[in-house]
């Protein structure tokens, strides 16, 4: 949520620190922040507000506690501190609750509205936190929900119904199919679920309970009465019927959020307030059905349980000094802290909850690590251990490990909610992401020196109901599957994997150069691993981002003295090559008479573009010239 | 013809296996749990109730014909399974593929891999926590490591924390000298014992999770996380 610096500063007499500290505070003692950007002569903190804090942490009241309670700067004013009686009650409005949604409904009746244009502080205050200005009765009600956190919405009065001189609101549950437009215009189809509030006299839908306001009692430019609402909704009701009409608003996540209902009357009388100063209103009375009232019960903790998780030394002193920054009511002895948190603070329940509330405001930065005891486990897992028999037979076989995508475009079970139609089902073998891998390496062959892709995955499959991990070979040589000189290749790696794990293994029949087997099934008649072979650690090497262009290759044969070493005479041709040159290979080498017969693979790419044949060739004619400057003959 | 030239297990194999070494010597034990999960153990004993916001901090595939599996959305779920059956002392270590309904760029895959951690006992604090955290990146990053944590939320645990790292200021590694935010981690929130079986009037330990992914980026320079599931031989042989 956007927070302004100098909106913050109005709950403080003492000036605020700078922005950049209020980052840094905020940071270690309360939420991340995403970012702070400059907006005129102010500043504004996009504050991450995760579940556990939004309830009282998506406006500027809560932020601005939460600096009090760190810096230990009083609020000059606290919204929340002193109850609010709703007072003068005025019957020319009627509530009717009649659903679970709504456990608190207040309205305030305010006539002698002007229509216009809001100060130009409110205006520039929205505007800081990314808010447009519509006009001084809306932006009133928004900025209030913006300060205090509480949803707020204003009817034009002179829209609705009345008997015999009294309005009648209700709150009650959809009926089926039914339809509302909303202030800016959409149509809605609400289900019996969803709470609307009516206009009783008529049955008109003029909102959307806890989410948006209707069309119908919208307030424009002509109003000049208002009946505005501050209630409050049930947050699991708000959450489904925001999800079932995929409609999120800065009302619906509050209330989804549990807002605290005592915030509803403070909340209203505030709104009044601001409406008689910028929109002439005053304030003919107030109506409400149902109790704001929240009792919380006090949270106790042992003082030894706080050092204890939060592995922090602290004092009933230090203990004490934060829960008077906090203000909350609290009793302390040496050995038992009591705390009854305000109303607004739902987050604190459990003894947990209080303790993590008193380690960040002492700062989560004076904890001291315990280095852990070198101590050895009993228990081995025996998947990984023969993984990694596996991972080491077939790699010293030439083969390479994959991991690819657990989804597939057709198999057994479909995913609900699947990213792409191409990954709609979860795999229920590894072969045809194998055989795909392969056959996407194998234009990369001379690039990588390889005379056959092969490579295999051990990944988990699914059936029906069940799933196990899989090992899958996969090799190919040609650009088309070769069944006699792939299958023999295969074969070998077969053979090496039964010998290294010392059981028959089932494989799958070959299908263009793919296999695989249960390894889970394997393991069950395996032994029990008793230790894990050690591992050395590789030299740590960075990733080198490769070109996405192709290759090209070209051979070259050439005669050379018996002393003559292949790696001199490699050196002497990717010299010539020039830097396109990526990879020289030795493919070939036989000795005749007095001379060595080499015979190299370049491989030349650019990062840059594809090669053309012409450009390739200049290079090779570079090579040629190398080796019969060396009186190497060209074979 | 020459010898084929050795193949090569993949980067997050290699990272696994010192992982698992590294936690092996100060004695966590890896485990392991299904990559379709019930929902009971990916979402409600891990304290994130049905209908509650925090359910959105991870956005789930589901499965037709069935209400009560998803594909695990972290590897958390495992940290019941294994209290379900074992009795502290408990140190275990899970490496494991999850799963998330997001969009993919260069830093997101749908599918990725995860590190879960635990350790629970009687006087478990955030200061063993810390130590074994220290521990942990001082090995794998090969440099005198640093942990912080900032205060942060997660439904599992409570106090939830949002760890940073910082190596020692080295020339040779780049890495070196500044904070980065590496994972989420916390004290066992009571309602995630209690589930599991275990009285969180008597135990009481941390738990962590982090992207195996992330720590590829970090430790070996990769710009794009997807190089690392798509089966391509230039990415693998690299390493």
């Amino acid at each position: 949520m956007k927070i302004s610096r100098n909106w913050l500063q109005t709950f403080f007499e003492a000036p605020l620190p700078p922005a950049t500290e209020l980052e840094s505070l905020l940071t270690f003692h309360s939420s991340e922040i995403e970012e702070v950007i400059t907006v005129g002569d102010d500043s504004v903190l996009d504050i991450k507000v995760l579940p556990d804090k939004s309830a009282w942490l998506l406006s500027h009241r809560g932020v601005a506690k939460e600096i009090s309670v760190i810096t230990g700067l009083p609020l000059q004013h606290d919204p929340f501190v002193h109850p609010v009686v709703l007072t003068p009650v005025t019957s020319q409005v009627a509530i009717e609750l009649s659903t679970d949604t709504c456990d608190f409904y207040s309205a305030a009746i305010v006539t002698g509205i002007t229509v216009g244009p809001s100060p130009a502080w409110l205006v520039a205050a929205l505007a800081a936190i990314g808010q447009r200005s519509i006009n001084n009765v809306v932006d009133a009600t928004n900025y209030v929900m913006f300060d205090l956190g509480q949803p707020l919405h204003a009817f034009d009065a002179a829209k609705l119904g009345q008997v015999d001189g009294q309005y009648q609101i209700g709150v009650r549950s959809a009926r089926p199919l039914e339809t509302i437009v909303s202030l800016t215009g959409e149509s809605y189809t609400l289900q019996t679920s969803d709470a609307m509030i009516v206009d009783r006299t008529n049955d008109v839908a003029i909102g959307i309970a806890g989410i948006k306001g209707g069309k119908a009692a919208a307030v424009d430019a002509g109003t000049t009465s208002l009946i505005i609402e501050a209630a409050h909704f049930n947050r699991v009701a708000i959450r489904a019927s925001s999800k079932q009409l995929k409609l999120a608003t800065d009302a619906s996540k509050r209330y989804e959020n549990g807002v605290s209902k005592a915030v509803a009357p403070i909340a209203l009388a505030a709104v009044v307030k601001l409406l008689s100063e910028i929109a002439g209103g005053t304030l003919v009375g107030y109506q409400s059905v149902g109790d704001p009232t929240v009792v919380r019960p006090p949270v106790t903790v042992p003082i030894d349980r706080i050092r204890s998780v939060l592995g922090l030394p602290l004092t009933v002193a230090e203990i004490s000094e934060i829960l008077e920054r906090f203000r909350f009511d609290y009793t302390i002895t040496d050995s038992l802290v009591s705390v009854t948190p305000s109303f607004e603070r739902d987050d604190i329940v459990i003894a947990e909850d209080l303790i993590e509330e008193i380690g960040r405001m002492y700062g989560l930065d004076s904890i001291v690590a315990i280095p852990p005891l070198r101590a050895s486990v009993t228990a081995f897992n025996a998947r990984h251990y023969y993984a990694e028999i596996v991972r080491v037979t077939l790699t010293q076989l030439g083969f390479n490990e994959v991991f690819t995508s657990s989804f597939r475009s057709s198999d057994v079970v479909h995913i609900k909610n699947a990213l792409a139609s191409d990954k709609s089902y979860l795999r229920s073998r590894l072969h045809d992401n194998i055989l795909e891998s392969v056959q996407k390496n194998i234009p990369h062959r001379d690039l990588l020196g390889l005379s056959a892709v092969k490579m295999f995955e051990i990944g988990t499959v699914f059936s029906g109901e069940g799933e196990a991990v899989h090992v899958g070979l996969g090799v190919q040589t040609g650009t088309t599957y070769k069944a006699k000189i792939d299958d023999a290749l295969l074969v070998e790696a077969q053979t090496a994997l039964v010998n290294a794990l010392g059981t028959p293994l089932s494989w799958t029949g070959t299908e263009e150069g793919v296999s695989e087997f249960s390894l889970d099934e394997a393991i069950i008649v395996l032994p029990r691993p008793a230790a894990y072979a050690p591992i050395t650690a590789s030299a740590v090497v960075s990733y080198v981002p490769f070109s996405l262009y192709p290759a090209s290759s070209r051979d070259i044969a050439l005669w050379v003295p018996l002393t003559t070493t292949h790696d001199e005479v490699a050196s002497i041709l990717r010299t010539a090559a020039g830097t396109l040159c990526v990879r020289i290979t030795l493919f070939d080498t036989f000795i005749k008479g007095d001379r060595t017969s080499l015979a190299f693979r370049l491989v030349f790419q650019s990062k840059e573009k594809t090669l053309e044949a012409g450009e390739v060739d200049t290079q090779m004619t570079a090579v040629y010239a190398a080796a019969a400057k060396a009186e190497w003959e060209v074979r | 013809m020459q010898q084929p030239a050795p193949g090569h297990i993949h980067l997050l194999s290699q990272m696994i296996a010192d992982i698992n070494q590294i936690f092996g010597r100060i004695g966590f034990e890896f485990a392991e749990g299904p990559e379709r999960e019930f929902v009971r153990y990916n979402f409600d004993m891990l304290n994130v109730p049905q209908d509650h916001p925090s359910r959105d901090m991870q956005d789930t595939f589901y499965l037709d014909g069935t209400d009560d599996k998803v594909m695990r959305t972290h590897t958390s779920p495992v940290q019941v399974r294994y209290m379900e059956v074992h009795e502290p002392p408990i140190k275990m270590i899970c490496p494991g593929k999850v799963f998330r309904n997001e969009a993919t760029d260069a830093t997101h895959e749908a599918q990725f891999f995860q590190l879960e951690g635990l350790w629970v006992d009687r006087d478990i604090s955030l200061g063993h926590m810390k130590g074994v955290l220290e521990y942990f990146f001082s090995e794998f990053f090969d440099g005198k490591a640093e942990v912080r944590f900032r205060p942060s939320f997660f439904p599992f645990v409570e106090p939830g924390v949002e760890v940073d790292m910082m190596i020692e200021k080295n020339e040779t590694n780049k890495l070196s000298g500044r904070w980065i935010e590496v994972m989420g981690a916390g004290m066992t929130h009571p309602n995630v014992l209690r589930a599991a079986g275990i009285n969180p009037e008597v135990y009481q330990g941390f738990a962590f999770g982090m992207g195996i992914d992330r720590l590829a980026v970090l430790k070996y320079g990769i710009d794009d996380i997807r190089l690392m599931y798509n089966g391509d031989l230039r990415f693998v042989t690299q390493f």
